[in-house]
């Protein structure tokens, strides 16, 4: 093999891929959070009596279990622009992001609450608390415990899945190896920097998220 | 001048399916293949070598740490420079392969490790050899608890293919995106891709969700 | 061991070093020539050099030239249709052969690959949506352009606006492909875009856009394209090179030219250099 390998530019480059990482985890921790969010009100309005809002709880969780992220970056890109709303590449892949994250957490948060014994909103409610009060004292904690394993594989998946908005002209890791790409022709080098980055921050993520975890359980480990 | 810009037609909805044939044979082969090394890697998991097991997984875990997107794009400029270059379906087979099977092995793990083991010496006490036992009651049982998550890792693949795009593959995506640049009708295309998307996956997802009702119903309240 | 032996031993391994080091002399032009196939990266979202037909087959002149060439060595040719961005790696990764696909022949590039000799001349232009009210360059200044990656004019509009428009407020999108970038002025996404005069003509041209038109010159020079093909294969160069001469003189590229774009072709030579 005749190729070779010139490292330089990518050395040269690494401030700025430290930086674009940078964003890379900016989006994640935001498309994260949202579809946390979002994810429970859609649990519950699948569960509500309410049919529209049964409707639009399933549509909007089969939609985005069943279509690839990247479509879902697109359509908020480019779809979207049809009609005259222009949402920067950020805007897109963070509103994309976290309407594929809410959709899969919803069915997590399923599980989660699945998992809490039945008596115990009833008890809470028995003792004078409200619906909300239950939910946010009794229920969620216990539901956070059960659910924290899966919630640690989705952010790790949101991480390696930030590297779509490449594709939508966001500058993150992989936007800025791509842009150095253009220009150097590297292919080879800059996207070998990448995955080693990568790597190490999913790595990094996941023990920071386990320390947490960790922390936040000591309680119930105390119990076992 | 020549006509440049047409308009959308019939027979471009019949190269949207060909988009979509491309997507079903990439994923096909690549859940199928996948699936298989994947057992196998889960079985050596299973295996009480802790050196074996701490080297499987380390492996694995370089695969599911970095985008797949990325695995695309640098394995096909390895294979460029290392001197045989592959086309990009089987480039991107063998990569979404790869990362199939890394994620089947911790499903094929669990399942394999959900086998009462009282059930597994029960069979080699009745005579059956390592390899009878693995594949007349370790698989069946195993499988069952498996199903549900291999079934999840499947309809990943499926959606996954849609990155083979990046690397020149024709499938559905990059399609619609051809056909876009010709046509500037970019809504109308962008629904029958999502339709197009759904109808392959759902059928799968329900099959899923219906498999897990059918296991819960044997369940007692 | 005795002679005989030792020759004995000697002989095939001599044999086999020579049929391999025999390989090193066949260059791309022969390996061209025996795959019978012409490997092209075309643009395919660049009108009218390169673009999709109704039949969604590639067309276009730099596809006619990728094919004509083929048809001259007694090959099939093959249409590997790519982005601005990925002209360049489809020749390093050995998925196409060379690529016709209106490459401007910067020294930048030149580090990686090798170029021909000019085949077209064009002049990059903006792209406006209809309603807008820019009539000169300047006015761009402050406004949001929409370039596509891996384009001279990306990096020729970034060094024009780090050395005229130090203090612009506007700013400059980058888009994965030129079909991106119109799409984007279409919709209104970006205040206007940067292409080719030859591209914006026939879009302006076509029904598709109702709210585009042409805008201004850019005063960044003629753009000069070339044939782009691996870096070290001189004696595949020389070929393609001779090709150019050929078509030019015996009228074929100034026959595609009128097909295509329509009028003469531009002079294909700059004034005062000898290349």
């Amino acid at each position: 093999m005749d190729y070779q390998f010139q490292w330089r530019p990518v050395i040269q480059a690494l401030p700025q891929l430290l930086e674009a990482s940078l964003v890379t985890l900016q989006v994640s921790v935001l498309s994260m959070g949202l579809g946390l969010l979002m994810g429970l009100v859609l649990y519950f309005f699948r569960k509500s009596p309410i049919l529209p809002l049964r409707a639009f709880a399933t549509t909007w969780i089969e939609v985005a279990r069943n279509t690839p992220s990247l479509f879902q970056i697109f359509i908020f890109y480019w779809g979207l622009g049809e009609f005259g709303i222009f949402l920067s590449p950020y805007v897109s892949v963070v509103a994309a992001l976290s309407f594929n994250c809410a959709g899969y957490m919803a069915e997590t948060y399923r599980g989660g609450f699945a998992a809490v014994p039945k008596g115990q909103n009833m008890a809470a409610r028995t003792l004078g608390m409200t619906a909300w009060q239950s939910l946010r004292y009794v229920e969620l904690p216990q539901v956070l415990r059960a659910i924290y394993h899966p919630m640690t594989n989705q952010f790790t998946w949101i991480i390696l899945a930030s590297s779509l908005g490449m594709l939508a002209g966001l500058r993150e890791l992989s936007g800025e190896t791509q842009y150095f790409n253009s220009r150097t022709f590297r292919t080879f080098e800059f996207f070998m920097a990448a995955a080693v980055i990568y790597y190490v921050i999913t790595k990094i993520a996941l023990l920071v998220l386990k320390a947490i975890g960790w922390n936040l359980f000591k309680a119930e480990r105390a119990a076992k | 001048m020549t006509p440049v810009f047409t308009s959308l037609q019939w027979s471009d909805l019949l190269f949207l399916l060909e988009g979509a044939w491309n997507t079903v044979l990439i994923s096909v082969v690549a859940i199928i293949l996948g699936s298989v090394l994947g057992a196998i890697i889960g079985w050596l998991m299973s295996l009480k070598n802790t050196a074996l097991n701490l080297t499987m997984m380390s492996i694995i875990d370089v695969f599911r740490s970095v985008p797949l997107l990325i695995q695309l794009i640098l394995f096909d400029s390895f294979v460029a420079i290392a001197g045989f270059p592959l086309p990009p379906f089987f480039s991107g087979t063998i990569v979404l392969t790869v990362y199939t099977a890394a994620l089947v092995a911790g499903v094929a793990r669990a399942g394999i490790e959900a086998v009462p083991p009282t059930l597994r010496a029960a069979a080699r006490c009745l005579g059956l050899g390592y390899f009878q036992e693995l594949r007349y009651v370790t698989f069946p049982v195993g499988l069952r608890t498996a199903f549900p998550s291999w079934l999840g890792v499947a309809l990943a693949t499926v959606k996954d293919s849609a990155l083979v795009s990046a690397i020149g593959y024709v499938e559905l995506l990059r399609a619609s995106q051809i056909l876009n640049t010709r046509t500037q009708e970019s809504v109308k295309i962008m629904l029958l891709v999502g339709v197009l998307y759904f109808a392959l996956s759902y059928p799968l997802s329900l099959l899923g969700s219906r498999y897990e009702k059918k296991m819960a119903s044997n369940d007692h309240p | 061991m005795s002679k005989l032996t030792t020759l004995s031993f000697m002989a095939p391994a001599i044999l086999a070093a020579s049929l391999a080091a025999a390989p090193a002399y066949a260059d791309k032009l022969d390996d061209v020539l025996n795959s019978g196939t012409l490997r092209c990266a075309v643009v395919l979202d660049f009108p009218p050099m390169g673009y999709t037909d109704a039949n969604n087959e590639p067309a276009g002149m730099d596809v006619d030239i990728c094919k004509d060439l083929a048809e001259r060595m007694g090959i099939e040719a093959e249409i590997v249709g790519v982005t601005w961005a990925e002209r360049i790696p489809s020749l390093i990764s050995g998925r196409s052969d060379v690529a016709i696909a209106s490459s401007s022949d910067s020294l930048e590039r030149a580090k990686t690959v090798g170029f021909s000799i000019p085949y077209m001349v064009f002049q990059f232009q903006a792209l406006l949506p209809a309603d807008s009210t820019v009539t000169s360059w300047e006015e761009l200044k402050d406004l949001n352009v929409g370039v596509a990656i891996g384009t001279t004019y990306e990096s020729e509009l970034q060094a024009y606006k780090d050395a005229n428009w130090a203090d612009s407020s506007g700013e400059i999108t980058t888009f994965q492909s030129e079909n991106d970038t119109y799409l984007a002025v279409s919709q209104g996404r970006v205040a206007a875009g940067i292409a080719t005069d030859t591209a914006i003509a026939n879009i302006v041209a076509a029904d598709t856009y109702q709210n585009i038109k042409a805008g201004p010159v850019a005063p960044f020079g003629a753009d000069i394209v070339g044939f782009m093909t691996v870096r070290n294969e001189y004696g595949w160069i020389n070929f393609l090179n001779l090709y150019i001469n050929r078509a030019y003189r015996d009228g074929t590229l100034q026959e595609l030219y009128g097909q295509h774009i329509g009028g003469t072709m531009p002079d294909l030579t700059t004034t005062g250099v000898y290349y």
